[in-house]
């Protein structure tokens, strides 16, 4: 009886010391990993705690739980703001025109990318598009700046063609400006983008096209049923998790883009939580607005993944 | 595997809240009892402690000025500070937003040794109400109180807060008094005309809101390019928020309080709605546009170098560098010079705004440094005369001289400094390289003599200074307070109101956005701004009295 219930439960120092040997076995895989968990931790796990903040009024003097609690209060004060739902409609009219347009070009890019015969060429053009993404948005967005201004390259060159009779201040129109940040962002980062893609591309077994090609398929044919149905699962992916990311914007950007001119259409939710919350140094506030915009995230990620699962089978979580 | 993260995570999780239970600066609000009660007997009051320790020490300075770019220690009159006191420093500025910066200094327990700020920025009263730093007074008592010997005490009185502490001294710190016995009076605002071109055009008067039209009219249709270059009609230094805010109503001399001493609402003066709409007008002609509102720092420094800006309401103070460049370029009478600019309808003169007791920016000692003895030390030296006098004119003999009892510079330094303002800067570091500590009453004496095209500008400004206006410096309430937060959505959204008022396309429309406005401005709790700001002018005059 004794022995057949040892067999079954291994007493506990004996388990311990398996998991140990194991740990060691595996001493290289779990270095690789304990970093990334660590850093999770950190930076993930570990602010959670202080989510708190945004149900108190926070003092930075104070330790986090010795804070007055004030329950809602900062909800109610941003969710009655028609501030925070101005900025919400431009994050969400900035993200409309990144997911529907602007997800489809990284893939145009990578699939013409990928029909190029020349390598050379090939090699120069992934390269040429894709090192604006090094360049910080201080730096980019300063030069974009200038060659928006009135005696800019881009007025020059429209006064030129004869598209316009006199120079226009580009920026200082708040109706101009989701095209100015969405075509920005998408010359910068377009190349980058289609990486991901290109290498999906590379892996895709050749006997397929080969295949295709002896019945008879075109080039055309050949990248509509085959490329673009074996990298479906990286679009998909790519897809859900942009959708989840609708709520944020590309802070660097719209900082850099904007101005008392512009400020209707450029203040997207990281930018009035900016303004709103960390320039006034009102910590629960931006909490508060950040907890809304991850809750409303999850939500979104959640709802794109079951309808992925619906349509096409695909899950990434 | 899944039990040993679980229990890993609540760990990690613990030992964060035990460090942050830790943090804060906050533990006692007076250095040590005990310390004091022995020292207090140990000093001399008339000899400064920095003479008695000069080992070698390093302080950090932070200073509230993103745009600061000198170093301590490369300078001639850093290395010789630093030998003079054995104190080396470490000067560290914002590479972003100041408050935001400092704020995670304050949340993390690094603030450095020494910082200065403005006290307009948010984070300025959250350093001193939540015990960030050290009550100067105390110090002063317990460590060095030749302290007081160095500090003004009008400046003493201005800047003491309710509870009786001091907690920073300023620079650039100017009593109404002594603006009126010396003339200078640390004004800045003026409206600047291009001067070759105002002249060409037969020096227009702009001060009405006709004559402001006429002359924009005339250089539209005669002068859109001149000697090669393309005019930019109109800047507005600050953009909405300050140039056609404060700014402007200076210009217009809209009081701050009315007869009764209540708070006046300056955005709804009628001369000051009257000339946004001829800002309007003038937009709406295509006379103006809005670039000042758009274009970055290096753009409208590049177009001030070209002498591009036809008239602008701009600190003269920021255009001393350009002046320089155009006075020495081929066309010499390009520079900007100071002409009378927006006046109101019955003619009166501008309230332009001088220094006051607030000075410009205020330096604390953080409760984060180890060594307060030697921070408070090093203030007081740098305070003082001597101090001054290293800081300002750097060492007798090399680079000033006495003459007739009076210090100036050597010629060289002069000549450099007109000619090179960096190397002069960086070299030498002397006049204004260093202000964070400047007591202008007593570097002015020493000061050189501006050249012609800076005098033009600031002789404008001097004379036409307001200088009882000093008590109105700064009314906006700060921090995080329900009047604060009121204050600043207020002030975010009439920096957007601005452009949308330029840019309407009639004047009922420009009426309906003020209207609107107005209505935002009282939902957002404009009552509470005035309420705080009329109990800090009280405050304030009950000081005086």
């Amino acid at each position: 009886m004794r022995t057949q219930e040892a067999r079954i439960k291994p007493r506990l120092s004996e388990r311990l010391s398996r998991t140990g040997k194991e740990f060691w076995k595996q001493r290289q895989l779990q270095a690789m990993v304990w970093p990334g968990i660590i850093w999770m931790a950190v930076f993930s796990y570990i602010p959670l705690v202080f989510l708190y903040i945004a149900f108190t009024d926070y003092r930075i003097s104070v330790p986090l739980f010795e804070n007055d609690f004030v329950g809602l209060k900062h909800f109610i004060a941003f969710l009655t703001d028609d501030r925070f739902w101005r900025a919400v409609y431009n994050t969400l009219g900035l993200s409309l025109l990144r997911i529907t347009i602007g997800f489809c070009i990284p893939i145009i890019l990578a699939l013409l990318l990928n029909e190029l015969r020349c390598e050379r060429f090939k090699k120069i053009v992934q390269t040429v598009s894709y090192l604006p993404h090094f360049i910080s948005w201080a730096i980019f967005g300063g030069i974009l700046l200038s060659w928006m201004s009135e005696s800019g390259i881009f007025n020059q060159l429209a006064i030129s063609l004869g598209l316009q009779d006199k120079a226009i201040l580009y920026n200082g129109d708040p109706d101009n400006f989701w095209m100015i940040a969405f075509l920005s962002d998408t010359l910068k980062e377009m190349g980058w983008n289609a990486i991901i893609y290109l290498a999906a591309i590379t892996s895709i077994d050749p006997e397929l096209y080969e295949a295709a090609e002896l019945d008879g398929a075109g080039r055309f044919q050949r990248m509509w049923h085959i490329t673009i149905q074996c990298i479906r699962p990286t679009i998909a992916l790519l897809f859900i998790l942009a959708v989840s990311g609708c709520l944020s914007s590309n802070f660097d950007q719209v900082f850099f883009l904007s101005n008392s001119a512009n400020m209707s259409r450029s203040e997207t939710l990281d930018l009035y939580i900016y303004n709103m919350g960390i320039v006034s140094g009102r910590f629960s506030f931006s909490t508060a607005v950040l907890f809304f915009r991850s809750i409303i995230s999850y939500a979104l990620l959640r709802l794109c993944n079951f309808t992925s699962v619906k349509l096409t089978g695909e899950s990434i979580i | 595997m899944k039990r040993y993260l679980a229990i890993l995570l609540v760990l990690c999780s613990l030992l964060s809240l035990a460090a942050c239970g830790t943090e804060p600066a906050v533990t006692s609000d007076a250095p040590e009892a005990t310390d004091a009660a022995v020292t207090d007997s140990g000093l001399d009051p008339n000899t400064p402690a920095w003479t008695t320790d000069t080992s070698a020490i390093e302080l950090e300075w932070f200073v509230g000025a993103s745009w600061y770019p000198y170093t301590w220690g490369d300078s001639l009159s850093t290395q010789n500070i630093t030998e003079k006191t054995g104190v080396d420093i470490e000067i560290i500025t914002p590479t972003g937003d100041v408050s935001e910066e400092l704020n995670l200094m304050m949340i993390s327990g690094t603030l450095p040794d020494l910082i200065t700020l403005g006290s307009w920025e948010n984070c300025f009263s959250t350093l001193y109400e939540q015990g960030y730093t050290w009550a100067l007074n105390e110090l002063a008592d317990q460590y060095d109180p030749y302290f007081y010997n160095v500090v003004d005490s009008s400046v003493v009185a201005w800047h003491t807060k309710s509870d009786g502490n001091l907690y920073c001294v300023p620079n650039d710190a100017y009593g109404a008094e002594q603006m009126a016995e010396t003339g200078m009076t640390a004004a800045v605002q003026t409206f600047l005309v291009r001067k070759d071109l105002y002249e060409d055009m037969g020096s227009p008067d702009m001060s009405t809101p006709e004559g402001f039209l006429e002359a924009l009219r005339l250089l539209k249709s005669d002068f859109s390019t001149y000697k090669g270059e393309t005019i930019t009609p109109f800047y507005a230094q600050g953009g909405s928020g300050y140039g056609l805010t404060d700014y402007l109503q200076n210009f217009l001399a809209v009081p701050y309080e009315d007869e009764d001493g209540n708070i006046y609402d300056r955005v709804t003066d009628p001369d000051y709605i009257e000339w946004l709409k001829v800002l309007r007008q003038a937009y709406e002609e295509g006379l103006i546009g809005i670039d000042y509102l758009v274009d970055s720092d290096d753009q409208v420094t590049e177009k001030s170098n070209n002498g591009r800006y036809f008239c602008m309401l701009r600190e003269w103070s920021g255009m001393q560098e350009a002046n320089g460049i155009l006075a020495n370029s081929e066309n010499p009478d390009s520079y900007y010079i100071a002409i009378d600019g927006p006046a109101n309808s019955d003619g009166d003169a501008p309230l332009i705004f001088p220094g006051s007791l607030d000075g410009w920016m205020c330096t604390f000692i953080s409760k984060d440094c180890e060594n307060p003895e030697r921070a408070i030390a090093f203030l007081t030296y740098m305070l003082s005369e001597e101090g001054q006098m290293d800081m300002f004119l750097g060492v007798e003999g090399e680079t000033y001289e006495v003459v007739d009892g009076v210090p100036q510079l050597t010629d060289e330094m002069i000549d450099l400094m007109n000619n090179d303002a960096e190397t002069f800067a960086t070299q030498y570091g002397l006049v204004d390289t260093y202000w964070m500590l400047r007591n202008s009453v007593i570097v002015d004496q020493w000061r050189p003599e501006s050249p012609y095209y800076i005098t033009e500008m600031s002789d404008w400004a001097d004379e036409n200074a307001y200088v009882d206006g000093g008590i109105y410096n700064n009314l906006e309430p700060t921090g995080d307070s329900d009047a604060a937060v009121a204050a600043t959505r207020i002030d975010q959204r009439w920096q957007e109101v601005v452009p949308e008022l330029i840019t309407a396309e009639s004047e009922e429309e420009f009426d309906s956005i003020l209207e609107a406005f107005l209505a935002d401005r009282d939902s957002y709790g404009y009552d509470l701004v005035v309420e705080y700001e009329q109990e800090l002018l009280d405050a304030r005059k009950a000081l005086f009295d």
